[in-house]
């Protein structure tokens, strides 16, 4: 004889909440801890330790991603959180280079410029969307990894010219795509939390 | 203060460092370009992922340039 309890489906499971204060978000907020480390190299000309530090801001930025694997606490906010360290760290790397004459000024405006738009576009998709999410761009993914390059080679005066002017319409075509994919189509429905 | 490398270390050190990862991203890209290929490209996410992979090659294609070029 069946019982009631047999056709009942399961409780479904309760969603799994992150906490903001794991070691992945710890290893993010650690990157800012190279900032002032990699101005005093700049402001004293240390080039080779201006480079080393950002290298470590660098370093950083991809730790975050396996200790979040590790640990298993990744979170649409520990993505956001990224993004925004990405936003300032390299931000400001790419000011301090500019502003000691080690990178040229208007390809720098250029990407600080349209970067600004990037952050701005995403928060309109965050808008569109209802809800705290992130819109995955792969190509932005390697523009960002490139960007902590360009300070890189500014430091090192490494091909500063060829390196600086070829990212600008680098950035220009992968930001027309993601403005399109941000404001026009459709935004997709959310799924679990990043795995 | 002195610093970590002789002159000519840093250039070996950079060279390795952009090119050296520059090659191997563009071997990845290339091989996940080529997975993605086979997937069905109506899908918006796929297409976001050939379009990231195909910037990543052309990122990569320019690491590798700009580190030769410092050797030219």
């Amino acid at each position: 004889m069946a019982v009631a309890g047999d056709t009942l489906a399961a409780p479904a499971p309760a969603p799994r909440v992150v906490s903001p204060w794991n070691p992945a978000n710890a290893v993010t907020a650690s990157r800012f801890l190279t900032l002032p480390l990699f101005f005093w190299a700049v402001d004293h000309g240390y080039r080779q330790w201006a480079t080393l530090f950002i290298l470590g801001c660098g370093l950083l930025d991809k730790l975050d991603g396996l200790v979040a694997r590790i640990f298993d606490c990744r979170s649409v906010f520990g993505e956001l959180f990224d993004a925004v360290a990405d936003a300032t760290c390299y931000g400001f790397g790419l000011i301090v280079v500019a502003a000691y004459g080690w990178a040229p000024v208007i390809p720098v405006v250029g990407v600080i410029a349209l970067g600004a738009a990037n952050t701005v576009m995403r928060a309109i998709y965050v808008k569109r969307a209802g809800r705290t999410t992130n819109y995955k761009s792969y190509a932005m993914e390697r523009l960002v990894a490139y960007t902590g390059y360009l300070i890189g080679f500014a430091t090192g005066g490494f091909e500063v010219t060829f390196f600086y002017w070829l990212f600008l319409p680098v950035m220009v075509t992968i930001l027309i795509y993601d403005t399109k994919r941000m404001l026009i189509d459709p935004i997709p429905e959310p799924g679990p939390e990043p795995a | 203060m002195t610093n970590p490398m002789t002159d000519y270390q840093f250039q070996w050190f950079f060279t390795i460092v952009t090119g050296g990862v520059s090659a191997v991203w563009f071997l990845f890209d290339m091989k996940k370009l080529l997975r993605v290929r086979k997937l069905d490209t109506t899908d918006p996410s796929i297409r976001d992922r050939r379009f990231g992979y195909v910037m990543g090659l052309v990122i990569a294609s320019i690491g590798m340039i700009g580190s030769a070029k410092i050797w030219m």
